[in-house]
């Protein structure tokens, strides 16, 4: 099978992130969504690692994946300190700092 | 292999590498010494220690600069430390003194921003004389998730014990040196994954820190929850960039994309898609134009010194990274993508002016005008020229300078609970504290770009950089927009010294001496690169980007 | 010879079964010896799966159990760091003394997060 294939489904995985991010109300699917989008950034790099021969991409891939578990525990840690203060995770909720 | 050969192919020039691993390794005792301190001793060893790590580093960064040692790639081509790179550094590190001392800073708060326990401090504080003040503050900070915030009744002495100041939260300083760290090597990577891992090395502790406050705590963790969220998506882009540019060059190193450019063989979709995805991420971080959203709502919400590290701080490194992008990656491409980012800039320009004239709270002013300047500074970063980049370095040293002044004196201006950041509060300030007063109008006027102030050189090297390289539309948009945007700002300087002051307006703290130093600093730096800006100008044109 | 050489190339890997097998058995006989033995209702009672619904948290009155997710969330992050140590390994003769250097180094960095979690309370469950 041709390797562009696993690049248009990248491309799909980032876009349903993306939407997901923008539509959705909860902090933690909006994090989720995030989360699917670096995931998907991890399949075009290894696809773009096996169409350029080099491991370079595969190795990038570990690196997203250690930043990406960080990046959780400190957003999932953030999500739950103001879960604790207002007892809803709803991004709608959290309205005090506008004009 | 031996390993000695392995360590040479790598290129690990510890000399060149000094202040990086200082900082970084700095951050690490830091983590260390909060484990193993005993609470009291926590918050005084912890400042003496970050601001020794930032001082020698910067030493660091000086003997390198002077030592005349030429520009190095290291690390296997990760980092690259040449002239426009350590000017970068410098400039980070001397902002990273004042904003630690206004993050230690206790005088102007009871307790200070970070307090682990207000409530129990307040309790105490009503009980003065009683003598134990001895509040306990949990086991982690609030952004893990254990401690129990306002439990009463864990108040500790059982007789009068010497009043011992209050606890804060010291993991402030660990946080301060990593983000410190994440920055230092942003503004000096050399390929696309060690901007990403230092993007996220900054960006993570900043999350944290503007979380941290325990008065006004709702604010604070909403902001750090939608900086947190914004950021992790625009990483997200900024990622798939990445890869879209590794597909596209076989690599991520800049040189090698501007070689794979300059080659007439690969379609250039996958070039200007990921240039665009990873503009995106970069402009986030930098606060520039239509990717500002999160600016106002983080600048207000985080505690306020924090809000003076990462205006200054993160502004610095974001756009080190750019012009180093910009520069090295794609310079040979300029012509294509050029006219794009001209109406990123103008939409910068137009909206951080027309919506810092509507606002009523100082902070988000500030939040707005650094939006507008960061237009200004996109203006230098596109003239892909010597002097675009000697004047972007130095409108990113001046305007850190003077925003760090301006933020550290809003936190000085307070009403009963906590800081008063709507601009009626600063009615007839000149009456109630005249120095204030003047210091604040002296930094608004350097915003403004007023002549003998550090703005207006900044201003007018990145104007004429940007005209010498035939962009003059884009300076005639920047030079309507800083005077419209000089209205606002000699609009506060109005009501502070034409109007009276509320009979119960808000009071003006003394300042102690860490808050004083760093508005100091903050103010003649201002004032010393509007009166003699050649020194700076000099060593910011000293060279150029190293591939 | 060539079938026995090519055989050759799997004892290693049968050493780590024996390895791993015999560890089990180990364990599993040793731990009726050597372990404490506290007897209690629960421990007594008939298996049954799923855990009992907790109470439910009153409207703001409620608490949520933290310290399952603090727990997660480290295990989490000192587990990702085996990714690295895995490429080095494939590699450690190629990367020789300097690498090692380096790898003592970055598994120091992590043992100091985890000096920060543990003198700071955060393995403590309760």
């Amino acid at each position: 099978m041709s390797p562009t294939n696993y690049l248009l489904l990248s491309a799909l995985l980032f876009s349903i992130g993306t939407v997901g991010v923008l539509v959705r109300r909860n902090a933690i699917v909006v994090f989720m969504c995030v989360e699917l989008m670096l995931n998907a950034v991890n399949l075009s790099l290894v696809t773009f690692s096996r169409i350029n021969g080099s491991l370079d991409g595969q190795v990038m891939a570990f690196f997203v994946m250690v930043v990406a578990a960080a990046e959780v525990v400190v957003g999932l840690s953030i999500i739950m300190a103001i879960f604790r203060t207002r007892r809803t995770a709803s991004v709608d909720d959290a309205n005090l700092l506008k004009y | 292999m031996g390993s000695q050969s392995f360590s040479d192919a790598l290129g690990v020039d510890y000399g060149a590498l000094a202040p990086l691993l200082i900082v970084l390794g700095g951050a690490c005792v830091s983590v260390l010494l909060e484990a193993v301190l005993p609470r009291v001793r926590r918050r005084s060893v912890q400042l003496v220690f970050s601001l020794a790590v930032v001082v020698v580093a910067l030493a660091a960064v000086i003997i390198r600069a002077t030592s005349g040692a030429g520009d190095v790639v290291v690390l296997a081509g990760s980092l690259s430390v040449d002239a426009p790179g350590l000017f970068l550094w410098g400039t980070l590190l001397a902002l990273a003194v004042p904003s630690v001392l206004m993050l230690a800073d206790r005088s102007v708060e009871p307790g200070g921003v970070f307090v682990a326990d207000p409530e129990a401090l307040a309790e105490a504080q009503e009980r003065v004389g009683a003598g134990s003040l001895r509040s306990t503050s949990s086991g982690l900070p609030s952004g893990t998730g254990t401690d129990t915030h306002g439990v009463v009744g864990r108040r500790g002495g059982a007789g009068p014990e010497p009043t011992t100041p209050p606890e804060m939260h010291t993991e402030i300083f660990p946080f301060v040196l990593f983000a410190l760290g994440g920055m230092l090597a942003f503004s000096a990577a050399n390929d696309l994954l060690t901007m990403f891992v230092a993007l996220e090395v900054l960006s993570l502790p900043l999350y944290l820190l503007c979380g941290l406050a325990r008065r006004r705590r709702l604010l604070s963790q909403e902001a750090a929850v939608k900086y947190f969220l914004l950021g992790a998506f625009a990483s997200a882009f900024f990622l798939y960039g990445v890869a879209l540019l590794y597909g596209y060059a076989g690599s991520v190193r800049l040189a090698d994309i501007a070689a794979s450019a300059a080659g007439p063989l690969r379609s250039d979709a996958l070039l200007f898609a990921g240039l665009a995805l990873l503009v995106v991420g970069l402009m986030f971080k930098a606060s520039v134009g239509p990717f500002h959203t999160w600016t106002p709502d983080v600048y207000q919400g985080a505690p306020t010194p924090v809000t003076a590290f990462m205006a200054a701080c993160t502004k610095v490194a974001a756009f080190g990274a750019i012009l180093r992008v910009f520069t090295v990656a794609f310079g040979t491409t300029a012509l294509e993508w050029r006219g794009v980012l001209w109406a990123v800039a103008i939409a910068s320009m137009v909206i951080g002016t027309v919506l810092g004239i509507t606002q009523t709270d100082l902070k988000r002013m500030v939040a707005y005008s650094s939006v507008a300047h960061a237009g200004f500074i996109l203006i230098g970063c596109l003239a892909i020229t010597p002097a675009g980049l000697s004047g972007t370095l130095f409108y990113l040293l001046a305007y850190g300078f003077t925003t760090i002044a301006i933020l550290g004196l809003v936190s000085l201006v307070r009403s009963g609970d906590g800081e008063a950041g709507h601009l009626s509060g600063y009615a007839g300030l000149a009456q109630r504290s005249p120095v204030v007063a003047a210091a604040l109008s002296f930094c608004l006027l350097a915003l403004a770009g007023v002549p003998l102030t550090s703005g207006f050189t900044a201003k007018f090297a990145v104007f004429s950089a940007g005209l010498a390289d035939g962009m003059a539309p884009l300076v005639i948009v920047g030079l309507v927009c800083s005077a419209i945007a000089a209205f606002f700002y000699l609009r506060v300087i109005v009501l502070m010294y034409f109007s009276d002051p509320a009979p119960d307006g808000p009071t003006v703290s003394l300042p102690g001496p860490m808050t004083t130093v760093a508005i100091t600093l903050g103010v003649a730096v201002t004032l010393l690169l509007g009166v003699l800006p050649t020194a700076a100008l000099e060593w910011a044109g000293a060279g150029t980007f190293l591939g | 010879m060539q079938g026995s050489a090519g055989l050759t190339a799997y004892v290693p890997l049968i050493v780590m079964f024996v390895l791993a097998g015999g560890f089990a058995l180990f364990s599993v006989t040793a731990a009726p010896y050597i372990g404490p033995r506290r007897y209690n209702r629960a421990k007594l009672d008939t298996y049954e799966c799923g855990i009992e619904p907790s109470p439910q948290p009153v409207v703001g009155g409620g608490r949520v159990p933290v310290a399952y997710y603090l727990t997660a969330m480290l295990f989490i992050l000192f587990d990702i760091e085996m990714v690295f140590l895995y490429p080095f390994v494939i590699n450690i003769d190629a990367l020789g003394l300097f690498g090692l250097v380096e790898i003592v180094l970055f598994i120091g960095t992590v043992a100091f997060a985890y000096a920060y979690v543990w003198r700071r309370g955060g393995l403590d469950w309760t």
